[in-house]
């Protein structure tokens, strides 16, 4: 009560400003003349007699000042402030607009970076208590990461404590057709419960339940938002409606609203976000003791208090449970993950370096600013020191002097978001398309707070140290000397010589951080992928097998397309394989036997299968290094052939002659079942970045049909241009087909090393960014101190110091500092350049080349920024230099 | 010339209010009034007077009006309010007190 009353009487002194004014100088000259006509008594002379009054009175504006701040508020002298604060910049435009832009440039490269990891990192996922929730993956020695079983998952589910709510999900892609044109739908298989796991509920209709399960009771379907409206116009009686996918009657049962977002999978993968079409249940086979397929992706909901500890732990002894009761060997252990970091965890390093990479630039524009700003505040000291010589209290000064720093911030800022709003459009374009979350990135509301709050601190951090500098000022001192100039303080002269070592040491991590990824980059670009990637065109096709029954009728559709596009123009080679190099390809197949061999134990031996048609090596350019490609002749009753990569003979085979070796798939095996090795091919990794090959071997399309395969076509010239060919030639085989993933091959290489390019390319621009600002920084500081030496170096051209000497003076000054920078950034370098050791791919973090041609570049930039303010010198006029003496 | 004492820090406001007590006064006459009174020990400085009736004029310890003076001339009076006599008498006890602590300590030592 009491508080609210002094704030209305405040608000009256406020609104009734200038009467207050006018009555408490009304009310002091009262006062002194009642003191002057006091001590007229004491002495003679009343001009005597006045002054006496006015020494006693004190500093009037100073007094009135005092009972001004008693009761206005704080704002009003802010506001006094900021107009006094705008007039300064005014005055040095120039001045002001180098600080407003650099900062706008790196405050803007903040915000830009910080939308990013605000969208990807520190958003909630948009699932219900998503902290809850846990990815389920298997792991022996062999796989730390390993896909579930079916009829395990199922087991699980049944004999746990310790989750809430459990689904298992795998990849499975529907053909829609009898609407518009045929598609193919990016789609997955879920278990009952899936969607109340993560805690979504359809939009409209339901989600499947345990009865779905069953074999027989799977032709249901639920669909996206998304493709509900594009192919259905939203109509609002789909449920209960029958659609054909995979030319298969299917039920619609359920829409799932917008935003209903796939939390990612592994096998098979498809990116996490709004990736799928179409959901379908997950029919269990009628035989649950085939427990020897892994294909299934698990997610589960915690019970409220279960730690992720207890959860895997109970999961172990599950598993353990389940082999001993089939009484099998070893079992498998379960490695639970939080969603949250499956989602983001290999690209949170990345956001995080990115992070530190702006906020350095950060730090070198708050550097230079308050570089600036101590020179400015050196020319105003005669400025200062009359206001202190007038009683401005230090306190005032000082708030004066942040809010000037704080305004060119602010400005700064805003700038910055104006820059970012633009910068992150086309960083969202520059991701990975599999980047989690991209869609989630926007300039919002917690962005802007972020960059009020870094542009308030950035003002701070660069006006504190220039602020108490300047408020130190001497009055006395700097008004005596003030016809020449004050010089700087010594002091001030190790702040920014600090400053400018520190500016080039950070510049120089930048871009050593930059060199490095640049080498790294160099090196994903140059390896030999393993294979042609130039004129090569690729597509996926998946054959309903409801339409194409048994093995016989896809390898005749196969045959038949590959024949057909085998004469066409420009077509230089044409196959179909299982899948193409560096598309996440991740089938295995383990416990086959190898003649003559026996597995490590506790282990089997295992590798990646693959199929593929005779031309399939030739048409992507994989070198046969033994033996020979498959022929026609490899077909379904002829002996069973198998080509092995390098990786494979390596491991299984070292120092052997492979060509002729068997294996058997089989327990136990008659002659027919043994399969001889006629061919070993080169290598190709996973990943461009992957450490080594996975160990792999292919059958022959003919002795191993399989409905989905890729097509992959060898071009004479531009491989665009088979395109509509290729389209023609299925449409001719079965008008009802979808061609998807229609890629060239050098764009999937090209987007398996977005990440890296993207990740270069950014850090390369904070770097550039880093050395400009660098030399920017370096430049003000010797020009400056050229300029208050310059009667000095006027005297020694006039006792006949050459030019030339002049100018390595100035030179080897600059070049203490920017060496002690050069050194300092090379040191933090070497320690922090380690974050980077998981983005860069055969280079080393402690890379001597790259540190060695940053130093150099540093340098020579540096020294170079420096020789313009060093010929200034040269020329100073010794009479000049003279008559100021 | 003897050095004037200075006031001891917080006492101005309870003095002042102590001097308005008697009769409403403008700003030389609680100055003059305090001078007096404390037999010429203590001075009241401008430079802490303005500020100090400002700052009880702001809690409503003393409200302020335009007089005439004796010589005919326009001057602020200021008057106790009845929440400053309150705040008088709280700041008279805990003076008191302080001073009789202050005084068992010197007694003592």
């Amino acid at each position: 009560m009491e508080f609210v009353l002094r704030y209305l009487r405040k608000l009256k002194f406020l609104l009734f400003r200038r009467q207050f004014n006018r009555e408490l100088e009304e009310e002091m000259i009262y006062h002194r003349e009642q003191v002057q006509k006091d001590l007229q008594a004491d002495i003679a002379s009343s001009d005597a007699a006045s002054k006496a009054a006015y020494r006693q009175f004190g500093n009037q504006t100073r007094l009135k000042e005092q009972c001004h701040e008693v009761v206005v508020f704080r704002f009003e002298s802010v506001a006094q402030d900021a107009r006094y604060a705008i007039r300064q910049l005014l005055a040095t435009p120039s001045f002001s607009l180098v600080i407003v832009l650099t900062l706008a440039l790196s405050i803007g490269a903040n915000t830009a970076i910080f939308s990013v990891i605000q969208g990807v990192l520190l958003k909630s996922l948009p699932f219900l208590e998503p902290e809850h929730l846990v990815r389920i993956f298997l792991n022996s020695a062999e796989f730390p990461k390993f896909p579930l079983n079916p009829f395990d998952f199922r087991d699980v589910r049944d004999r746990n404590h310790s989750f809430e709510s459990m689904a298992a999900f795998t990849r499975r892609d529907l053909q829609l057709s009898g609407v518009g044109e045929t598609a193919r739908l990016y789609g997955i298989s879920i278990t009952a419960e899936y969607f109340h796991v993560l805690g979504l509920r359809p939009e409209l209709g339901r989600e499947f339940d345990r009865r779905a399960e069953i074999e027989g009771n799977g032709s249901q379907v639920i669909l996206s938002d998304r493709l509900w409206r594009t192919r259905f116009a939203a109509a609002p009686d789909i449920l209960g409606r029958k659609i054909t996918l995979d030319s298969l009657p299917f039920t619609v049962v359920g829409v799932m609203p917008a935003g209903a977002e796939h939390p990612g999978n592994s096998y098979h993968s498809l990116a996490y976000g709004e990736a799928i079409d179409v959901w379908s249940p997950f029919t269990f086979g009628s035989d649950p003791s085939q427990r020897g397929s892994h294909y299934m992706d698990g997610i589960a909901r915690l019970k409220n208090g279960v730690t992720l500890t207890q959860a895997n732990a109970e999961m172990d002894a599950l598993m353990a449970q389940l082999e001993r009761e089939r009484g099998g060997g070893d079992p498998w252990r379960a490695t639970l993950i939080p969603l949250y970091q499956e989602i983001v965890g290999a690209d949170r390093s990345i956001l995080l370096v990115l992070l530190g990479a702006v906020a350095m630039v950060l730090l070198i524009a708050c550097a230079n600013a308050a570089n600036l700003l101590l020179a400015r505040a050196a020319k105003r000291q005669r400025e200062i020191a009359v206001r202190l010589a007038l009683g401005a209290p230090r306190r005032r000064l000082i708030r004066q002097l942040l809010t000037e720093s704080l305004l060119l911030s602010l400005l700064g800022g805003a700038l910055g978001v104006a820059m970012a709003l633009g910068g992150v459009k086309a960083l969202v374009l520059l991701l990975p398309a599999d980047f989690p979350r991209a869609h989630d990135i926007q300039v919002n509301l917690p962005v802007f707070a972020f960059t009020f709050l870094v542009s308030i601190a950035t003002g701070i951090l660069f006006g504190l140290a220039p602020a108490l500098r300047a408020s130190r000022t001497d009055p006395k001192q700097s008004l005596h000397e003030s016809g020449r100039g004050a010089t700087a303080s010594g002091r001030q002269h190790r702040l920014r010589n600090a400053l400018v070592i520190s500016e080039v040491s950070l510049a120089c991590i930048l871009l050593i951080g930059a060199g490095l990824l640049f080498r790294s980059l160099i090196n994903l670009i140059r390896t030999d992928p393993g294979f042609q990637q130039e004129h090569v065109l690729t597509a996926s096709l998946s054959l309903p097998r409801e339409k194409y029954k048994g093995d016989d009728a896809v390898a005749t559709f196969y045959d038949h397309l590959v024949t057909a596009l085998e004469p066409m123009p420009g077509v230089q080679g044409v196959a179909v394989g299982s899948d193409v190099p560096w598309t996440g390809y991740n089938e295995n197949l383990g416990g086959f036997t190898i003649e003559g061999k026996q597995p490590p134990p506790h282990q089997e031996f295992h590798a990646r299968y693959h199929m593929a048609t005779p031309d399939y090596f030739r048409a992507l350019g994989i070198p046969l290094l033994r033996g020979r490609f498959f022929t026609e002749a490899d077909k379904k009753d002829a002996p069973n052939v198998l080509i092995i990569n390098q990786a494979m003979a390596d491991l299984y085979w070292p120092h052997e002659d492979v060509v002729g070796k068997r294996l058997t798939f089989s327990d136990k095996p008659k002659e027919k079942d043994w399969v001889t090795v006629v061919g070993i091919v080169g290598s190709i990794k996973d990943q461009p970045n992957s450490p080594g090959a996975t160990p792999a071997f292919w059958w022959p399309e003919l002795q191993q049909p399989y409905p989905d395969m890729s097509l992959v076509v060898r071009a004479d010239g531009d491989p665009q241009a088979l395109v509509d060919t290729v389209r023609s030639e299925v449409a001719k085989l079965d008008p009802a087909l979808a061609v998807a993933d229609i890629r060239l091959m050098n764009q999937i290489t090209g987007t398996s090393v977005a990440t890296q390019k993207l990740v270069f390319v950014l850090v390369g621009l904070f770097a550039a960014l880093a050395i400009i600002l660098a030399m920017i920084g370096t430049y003000g500081v010797i020009s400056y101190s050229v300029t208050q030496r310059r009667a000095e170096f006027g005297l020694r051209i006039a006792l006949g110091a050459q030019r030339g000497d002049v100018l390595r003076l100035v030179l080897s000054q600059a070049a203490a500092l920017i060496l002690a920078g050069t050194f300092v950034g090379l040191i933090v370098a070497l320690t922090l350049s380690r974050v980077l050791r998981n983005l860069i791919y055969d280079v080393s973090a402690a890379d001597p080349l790259t540190f060695a041609s940053v130093a150099l570049i540093v340098i020579f930039v540096a020294i170079a920024a420096c020789y313009i303010p060093a010929r200034r010198a040269t020329h100073s006029d010794p009479m000049n230099a003279l008559r100021a003496e | 010339m003897p050095k004037k004492s200075e006031l001891m820090p917080g006492t101005l406001d309870m003095l002042i209010l102590k001097t308005l007590t008697r009769a409403p006064l403008h700003g030389y006459g609680i100055a003059l009034s305090i001078k007096r009174l404390s037999l010429d020990v203590l001075t009241v400085e401008e430079g802490s007077l303005y500020p100090s009736l400002q700052r009880l004029l702001l809690q409503g310890w003393v409200k302020a009006e335009w007089k005439k003076t004796e010589t005919n001339r326009r001057a602020r009076y200021y008057t106790l309010t009845a929440a400053g006599r309150k705040q008088l008498g709280l700041e008279l006890t805990q003076f008191e007190q302080m001073i009789a602590a202050i005084g068992r300590v010197l007694q003592d030592a």
